[in-house]
């Protein structure tokens, strides 16, 4: 019999059960890495902030009420990790600034990204960060409304709200009727 | 009824969202050796945190030892001036070996509890 989330949540709180924790990693690692792959755009960067989400996940557990699925408090974890990676990486530009030296990594990444983007990436393009995270919780996880306010610290409205906006500008940005959309 | 409208509301698709879901739309990412890799620096964490402790302890020892043996030194030469009465009506004040071999041990277990339940 396959174990619900819940159930594996509370054998790792009760006696720090790795082999419960690993099915959890298993089971929800392509969504996780799939979200944050979508969210920064290199997989290599994305697989690393994965895999410091579900250190995190391991710390944090005791948090998890239950209540939400699972994979939506994880994504939660995970667009945190992203966050606090992208704070901690624009520090970092600064000091680089300050000091007089140019941050080559950065160029490198936007040199390879520009020959690697289709058609979602320079859709995602056009989004400001807040809105990519909500469509691509949205479209890619397919997550609730509820579960993206949850995991966003949003009101259910302004997710629908952002959803929206998003979505508009998709359409504007790229010229879209709806008979295209096929 | 307000949260039934809602869900249907939400479920209404409509082209661009079909577009935008078939776009998104990807094979699972296979784990490829990721899940091991997490259990592992998982492990190594928990190894960290419980060997933090008595590490601490013993780093301390080594380097208080050195100063609290002249320590000792500086007080039994200290005793040996002193007058005899006083140094035997002191000696009888003082707490027994077996009383502070006993608190170092329960000191230990206490330190040791704490740790087992922090983690």
């Amino acid at each position: 019999m396959v174990a619900e989330d819940n159930q594996l949540v509370a054998r790792v709180l009760a006696s720090q059960d790795m082999a419960a924790f690993g099915e959890l990693v298993r089971r929800h690692q392509s969504h996780v890495r799939n979200f944050l792959r979508k969210l920064s755009g290199d997989f290599t960067l994305a697989d690393d902030l994965a895999q410091d989400c579900f250190m995190h996940a391991w710390e944090k557990l005791h948090t998890y009420s239950g209540r939400g699925s699972f994979i939506g408090w994880l994504l939660k974890v995970a667009y945190t990790t992203f966050l606090q990676s992208k704070r901690k990486s624009k520090r970092y530009a600064e000091i680089l600034e300050a000091a007089g030296t140019q941050a080559d990594v950065t160029e490198q990444t936007h040199v390879r990204q520009s020959e690697e983007v289709g058609d979602l990436e320079r859709f995602l393009a056009v989004l400001t960060e807040e809105e990519r995270a909500v469509i691509v919780m949205s479209y890619a996880c397919g997550l609730s409304h509820r579960e993206i306010s949850e995991a966003t610290s949003m009101p259910v409205g302004t997710v629908k709200s952002v959803i929206f906006r998003g979505k508009e500008k998709i359409r504007t940005s790229f010229d879209i009727k709806d008979h295209q959309y096929g | 009824m307000t949260s039934k409208i809602i869900n249907m509301a939400e479920h209404m698709k409509d082209a661009q969202d079909r577009m935008l879901e078939s776009m998104f739309a990807s094979a699972p990412i296979a784990d490829d050796g990721f899940s091991a890799q997490v259990i592992r620096r998982v492990r190594r964490k928990m190894m960290l945190r419980r060997l933090s402790l008595p590490v601490a302890a013993l780093i301390g020892g080594v380097v208080a030892f050195k100063p609290f043996s002249t320590l000792v030194g500086i007080a039994h030469q200290l005793l040996l001036q002193m007058p005899d009465e006083l140094v035997a009506s002191a000696v009888a004040s003082l707490p027994t070996v077996q009383l502070i071999v006993t608190g170092g041990l329960v000191l230990c277990a206490a330190i040791f509890s704490l740790s087992m339940l922090e983690d």
